[in-house]
């Protein structure tokens, strides 16, 4: 309701500027139906029509820029990508264990599974943080608390990757070589770095959702003699579960395409994960890395590396749908 | 809704396609022709080479007015391809040319030296390596500073990413045919590298000479030092030139920025500020 009343009062500023006839029968028009929607045009003058076409049309391009750039993207990274099935081999490229330029051998195991070592740690580490941050801030918090950990939260996702890069190398980087030896590069400092930089996804999304469930709910829940943490953990929580799993699967689509924080403290070993501390490479740190200089095959075989991502990417949009309309939610 | 719905929805899908072709156009027709003329030339290639490129081609812009020097920094063979196919009219490069590239008939202007320094942590007693030692170190072959004299410590190895002049450099003189070990950190720049190597005891890296700070210690290499008179005299042995390529004879513009790369005003400036040698450095000189 509230929505139609502003849009009607958007229109009413603009067509009292251009016809003040037309804008008394609009005046009547909504004091006739409050909600009045497109389809309660007919009562305005054609201009008002023509204008309404052209901004409905105009939103329309600006909303199907992103589709046409997601679709060329896509097409471009396969197109660029296909020649590894003629030129590597699909299997040799998916399940091989060697990355070596120079002995021209361009298995992916040691990068996917390099992602998914620094994506599923930060998020062990990460997704706990944000969810307990979410819960604090919408149910626990003073207003004037919030005020003051929400601005931080969201600052957080304003910090630019290299900064946080930059931290991860000066600052954790020793750390890490002091208590575990070597030099400190690897999945533990990228772990330590990433798990703060999806802090705020997870955590906003999460508040979101727990925002969304109805104050009764709660009520009933003291009405029964509860605690507070009983409400939040027993009744709250699961109300707002495919929200705040939502939240996680978005987190983790942030981390396994992080790029330039990862590829300043992870090492870009192009080796099997081999332990906390000792240097591994992901998909995108290997791809920038190689990018300022590939060609050929080797070039083919970053595209194909990024079809891989764009795959897994797409795989997480989609199961974050499925979940939403599965649980019923209200997103479509 | 429904009325007008379908009217929207054709103009607007005429008006995307509209922006999208404009769009095209311009992007296409904002793309101009890199071939130099008399008051602009092109210099494209290695990335070591192009601090030296850019501010040697600053410098003279601010001297000449209405000359233009676009440099651009895409890898050593980029260059060398540029500056063969006509696309630039000088390439810059971190390494000599190759068997296939000699056929092309491009003029050789080195127009500085660079040594390549293996660095330690301060605290490493170890002074001095073989060639052959570096080589088992960066291969994995040797694991351990006790088999190299030094302290019962892990040698933790440091490597540059394959964009990167130094590590083909490094690789060409010191591995040969030996490949990296790929368990070996890689960090993508002189920078990092001198910074982990300083403060982590067992770790070994290799940066240009002109970087080497009281961070690190520089080893020496089969007995000599990585000093600006053994680089210069090549008596140490990891050092190359830095090299412009121009194709036949330069001229004009082209002949006037070479020079001016050469003379003292970029030699003792730029060329020494970037870390490198100047091409005419005498041996006992600075």
């Amino acid at each position: 309701m509230t929505v139609t009343d502003k849009s009607d009062k958007a229109c009413e500023t603009q067509t009292e500027s251009a016809d003040a006839h037309v804008a008394d029968a609009h005046r009547q028009n909504e004091t006739l139906s409050a909600g009045a929607s497109a389809g309660h045009l007919q009562l305005v003058s054609r201009a008002t029509q023509a204008k309404e076409a052209a901004l409905a049309s105009l939103f329309f391009v600006c909303a199907f820029i992103a589709v046409v750039a997601v679709g060329a993207i896509f097409v471009f990274v396969a197109v660029k990508a296909w020649p590894i099935v003629t030129e590597v081999g699909l299997k040799n490229f998916l399940t091989g264990m060697k990355w070596s330029v120079a002995n021209e051998q361009y298995g992916i195991v040691p990068f996917v599974v390099g992602s998914f070592v620094v994506t599923i740690g930060a998020l062990v580490i990460g997704a706990p943080l944000a969810v307990l941050t979410a819960v604090f801030l919408a149910e626990i918090a003073t207003k004037r608390v919030r005020g003051i950990v929400r601005p931080a939260v969201e600052l957080l996702a304003g910090i630019p990757s290299v900064v946080y890069g930059f931290f991860g190398v000066v600052i954790v980087t020793p750390i890490v070589a002091k208590i575990f030896g070597g030099v400190g590069f690897g999945p533990l400092t990228a772990w330590i770095i990433l798990a703060i930089m999806i802090v705020p996804t997870i955590a906003t999304l999460s508040e979101d959702a727990l925002n969304s469930i109805p104050m009764g709910i709660r009520e009933a829940s003291f009405a029964m003699g509860a605690t507070q943490w009983q409400t939040i953990y027993k009744v709250v929580l699961p109300a707002a579960k495919i929200g705040i799993i939502d939240a996680v699967i978005l987190g983790m689509g942030r981390a396994i395409g992080e790029t330039m924080a990862v590829l300043m403290v992870v090492g870009n070993a192009p080796q099997m994960f081999k332990g906390i501390a000792k240097p591994i490479a992901t998909l995108t740190s290997q791809i920038v890395l190689d990018m300022g200089y590939a060609s050929g095959v080797h070039r083919t075989a970053l595209f194909g590396m990024a079809a891989i991502l764009f795959l897994i990417s797409m795989g997480l949009v989609g199961l974050v749908r499925l979940l939403s309309r599965s649980g019923g939610g209200e997103r479509s | 809704m429904h009325a007008i719905g379908r009217a929207v929805l054709s103009r607007a899908v005429i008006a995307s396609t509209i922006s999208v072709v404009l769009g095209s156009v311009l992007l296409l027709g904002g793309c101009s022709n890199t071939s130099g003329t008399a008051n602009s030339i092109v210099v494209s290639g290695s990335t070591t080479v192009l601090p030296i490129a850019e501010q040697a081609a600053e410098q003279f812009m601010t001297a000449h007015e209405g000359k233009s020097v676009l440099v651009s920094g895409m890898g050593s063979s980029s260059g060398i391809e540029a500056v063969s196919m006509g696309t630039a009219q000088i390439g810059t490069s971190s390494r000599e040319l190759a068997d296939d590239e000699l056929k092309i008939g491009l003029t050789d202007i080195p127009i500085a030296h660079d040594g390549i320094a293996a660095i330690v942590s301060p605290s490493n007693p170890v002074k001095n390596l073989s060639s052959e030692q570096l080589r088992d170190i960066f291969a994995g072959n040797i694991t351990n500073w006790k088999e190299l004299g030094g302290p019962d410590l892990e040698i933790e190895r440091i490597n540059r990413d394959e964009a990167s002049g130094t590590r083909e450099a490094f690789s060409k003189i010191i591995m040969g045919t030996a490949s990296f070990n790929t368990n070996s950190v890689v960090l993508p720049g002189t920078g990092q590298v001198r910074e982990v190597v300083g403060r982590t005891k067992g770790a070994i890296g290799y940066i240009s000479v002109g970087f080497v700070t009281d961070d690190v210690k520089a080893l020496s290499v089969d007995g000599v030092a990585p000093t600006v008179e053994n680089v210069t005299s090549k008596k140490y042995p990891i050092a190359r030139e830095l090299h412009f390529f121009v194709k036949g004879t330069p001229t004009g513009l082209t002949k006037e920025y070479i020079d001016y790369v050469l003379s003292d005003a970029v030699q003792n400036g730029p060329v020494v500020e970037a870390g490198f040698i100047p091409a005419a450095a005498k041996t006992g000189g600075e």
